[in-house]
């Protein structure tokens, strides 16, 4: 593919746009060609396995069973419906997710701050270790290691989940701790770097207003450092909503791991995966369409 | 505090700067009672729970197959030579400048990109030894190849990408765009699952790609996405009048992007291409779940050994250890280009 779009300036503003245009039909051409080629392949082989693309499938009864969620779900019901019960299911781990990871993420970025030393320290600790142990290691430590392996733990999700009337599971709660852990020391980055953006005058006028450090933060540098954290905070949100599809690893029912078991009873991969990226396309516009929404707020009232 | 911790004798200033620091106020004097508190407890029972509690031999009865998976025993030498080949290159690369002769030191690129085809071929037969089948490749081994070979796929092909993006051509920049975009937001186990999966099916008839090369495929198509917005933002943070500058000496559009753009750009970019990198390590341990016998994916079939049953944590510190081991080098490997770069840069 020819990435060299510009044509030699020497050629007259014409002859320089119908080459720029021809050069567009030609790279369109291959682009198709390659497309077509991989389209016959694929006809090819699914013709090969007996397999037609269809959704008609979405309709028969699923028949694998699912742990206890938010919405009522039985092995007779569709695949359409245990899709619907895993896109909830995927929505309450990142939504909860996002809650606890900011609060951890903004707690830990604004500890490099403090004045006291023990603070910074461990709050760099944190950072350095959880951004490099990756996210799988975090969610199996906390499945294996804490939940399955301490009794205590077990019996406490259990009585939390008694008080607050929800299906709340070990494997909920190990994929939230993980995911929690991981993307806030991600945020506590962002933060941190939203903090230092502000300048240093702010911190100095507000001591010599009388101003602890606490309501510092609170009153004068945070509000000031969200403009700087809030495209921050965009990614790693959408990244959060990425790595819940890691569930599976725990054997929490996320969206992921049905479209997983239904292409293990069905194979029907391409379907499938049509499916995983419409809704994460969905999910990620979302997101940024709500976070664009709030950026707007804070650029106007700021 | 009203003294300045400069004054007085250096006891003293180490005294006024642990109370400023620990002890300023009552608050912050709680605040490090209970953290040091905290700190002590969890430090001291996680010590007692390494030297006394833990049984470290589910790590050093598995040695081998932690670092070169079911390699036959025989065998292993290979994947020891390959490895001593990635580790003399690592230690080169992060000699002084001043130390290596410039024929050695304008190598290095090139000797980086061809350990990759030499661990191949030492693996895969090549080189006229007994070929190993791929299902037995595996261990740290394996997560290195797997971690070289997208680095080296997605390098270039998000180089090509960040420049298709910014293309003067809209077909090329809305195509590139909507892949970049698309593939970012997509989570990467269903790339790979998916990538296991239908890429077969995309094959003509009667081609086939073992599962190792398919994981550097959708890894590398996946990264590239992420590295192609990084080469952006250094091309981005380029002045504009470099570009004037370089159409006045009379360069043409790709010499000016080959000798102008691109070098200042990737400099620019460099920390942030080194995190995709390290990241890149940290990805394939999701290959775990895909069938491959990388570092988790051994460990995994380790932990389900009843021998070792409900060693978790031993091997899961073990596991972030090596992680974090390769991680640090790779960080400081980018720091010394990164030096290198800039010495250059003064020329």
């Amino acid at each position: 593919m020819s990435l060299e779009p510009l044509a030699p300036g020497r050629l007259s503003g014409r002859r320089k746009r119908l080459l720029l245009i021809l050069l567009q039909v030609a790279i369109g051409l291959l682009v198709l060609g390659v497309i077509a080629l991989l389209l016959t392949n694929l006809q090819v082989n699914l013709l090969r396995r007996g397999l037609g693309l269809s959704f008609d499938w979405l309709g028969e009864p699923a028949r694998f069973p699912l742990s206890r969620g938010l919405l009522p779900y039985r092995t007779e019901d569709s695949y359409a419906w245990a899709f619907v019960v895993g896109l909830v299911n995927s929505l309450q781990v990142v939504v909860v997710g996002l809650v606890l990871a900011t609060i951890l993420g903004v707690v830990g970025g604004a500890a490099n701050f403090s004045s006291n030393w023990l603070l910074r320290q461990l709050a760099s600790l944190y950072v350095a270790v959880a951004r490099n142990v990756p996210p799988l290691l975090h969610l199996l430590f906390w499945y294996f290691v804490v939940f399955l392996g301490l009794p205590a733990a077990r019996s406490g999700v259990g009585a939390v989940a008694g008080l607050l009337r929800l299906p709340v599971s070990v494997e909920f709660v190990a994929l939230l701790i993980g995911l929690t852990v991981y993307t806030g020391a991600y945020i506590s980055e962002v933060v941190r770097g939203g903090i230092n953006s502000v300048p240093r005058g702010q911190w100095e006028a507000a001591r010599s207003l009388g101003f602890g450090e606490g309501r510092t933060l609170r009153l004068i540098i945070l509000p000031q450092a969200l403009r700087a954290i809030l495209p921050g905070l965009n990614s790693q949100y959408i990244n959060l909503a990425k790595n819940s599809t890691l569930a599976i690893a725990v054997g929490y029912s996320d969206l992921f791991s049905i479209v997983n078991t239904t292409f293990n009873q069905t194979g029907r991969s391409i379907e499938a995966f049509a499916l995983v990226v419409l809704v994460f396309v969905a999910v990620d516009l979302l997101i940024s369409g709500v976070m664009n929404i709030l950026n707007r707020l804070v650029l106007r009232h700021g | 505090m009203a003294e300045s911790p400069r004054s007085g004798p250096r006891s003293r200033q180490l005294l006024l700067r642990i109370r400023r620091g620990l002890f300023a106020s009552p608050l912050d004097t709680g605040i490090t009672m209970v953290l040091a508190v905290l700190c002590g407890g969890g430090l001291w029972s996680f010590l007692h729970w390494v030297f006394l509690q833990a049984d470290w031999a589910v790590v050093v009865e598995n040695i081998r197959l932690y670092i070169h998976g079911r390699l036959p025993v025989d065998q292993v030498w290979r994947s020891w030579s390959w490895l001593g080949l990635l580790g003399t290159l690592c230690l080169v690369t992060l000699m002084p400048a001043g130390m290596l002769p410039r024929p050695v030191l304008r190598l290095l690129p090139l000797l980086w990109i061809l350990i990759l085809p030499i661990g191949l071929l030492l693996l895969a037969s090549g080189l006229g030894l007994e070929p190993v089948k791929s299902r037995f490749w595996g261990g740290l081994q394996l997560s290195l190849l797997l971690t070289l070979g997208t680095i080296l796929m997605a390098l270039p092909l998000g180089i090509l990408l960040a420049l298709a993006r910014r293309s003067s051509l809209p077909l090329l920049r809305w195509l590139t765009t909507g892949y970049i975009e698309i593939t970012r937001g997509m989570p990467l186990i269903a790339v790979l699952f998916f990538g296991q999966l239908m890429i077969p099916l995309f094959l003509p008839e009667g081609w086939t790609l073992n599962r190792v090369l398919r994981a550097v495929l959708s890894l590398g198509f996946f990264v590239a996405a992420y590295m192609a917005e990084d080469v952006r933002g250094g091309l981005q943070a380029i002045p504009r009048t470099q570009l004037e500058a370089a159409r006045s000496l009379g360069l043409s559009p790709l010499q000016t992007i080959i000798l102008v753009e691109l070098p200042q750009a990737l400099r620019t970019a460099l920390p942030s291409l080194a995190n995709q990198c390290v990241a890149s390590l940290q990805s394939t341990s999701l290959l775990a779940y895909l069938g491959l016998i990388e570092l988790l994916g051994i460990s995994r079939s380790i932990l389900g050994n009843p021998d070792y049953l409900g060693r978790h944590l031993e091997v899961y510190i073990w596991l972030a250890l090596l992680y974090w081991l390769v991680c640090i080098l790779m960080t400081s490997l980018a720091r010394r280009v990164e030096r290198s770069l800039n010495v250059t840069g003064h020329h």
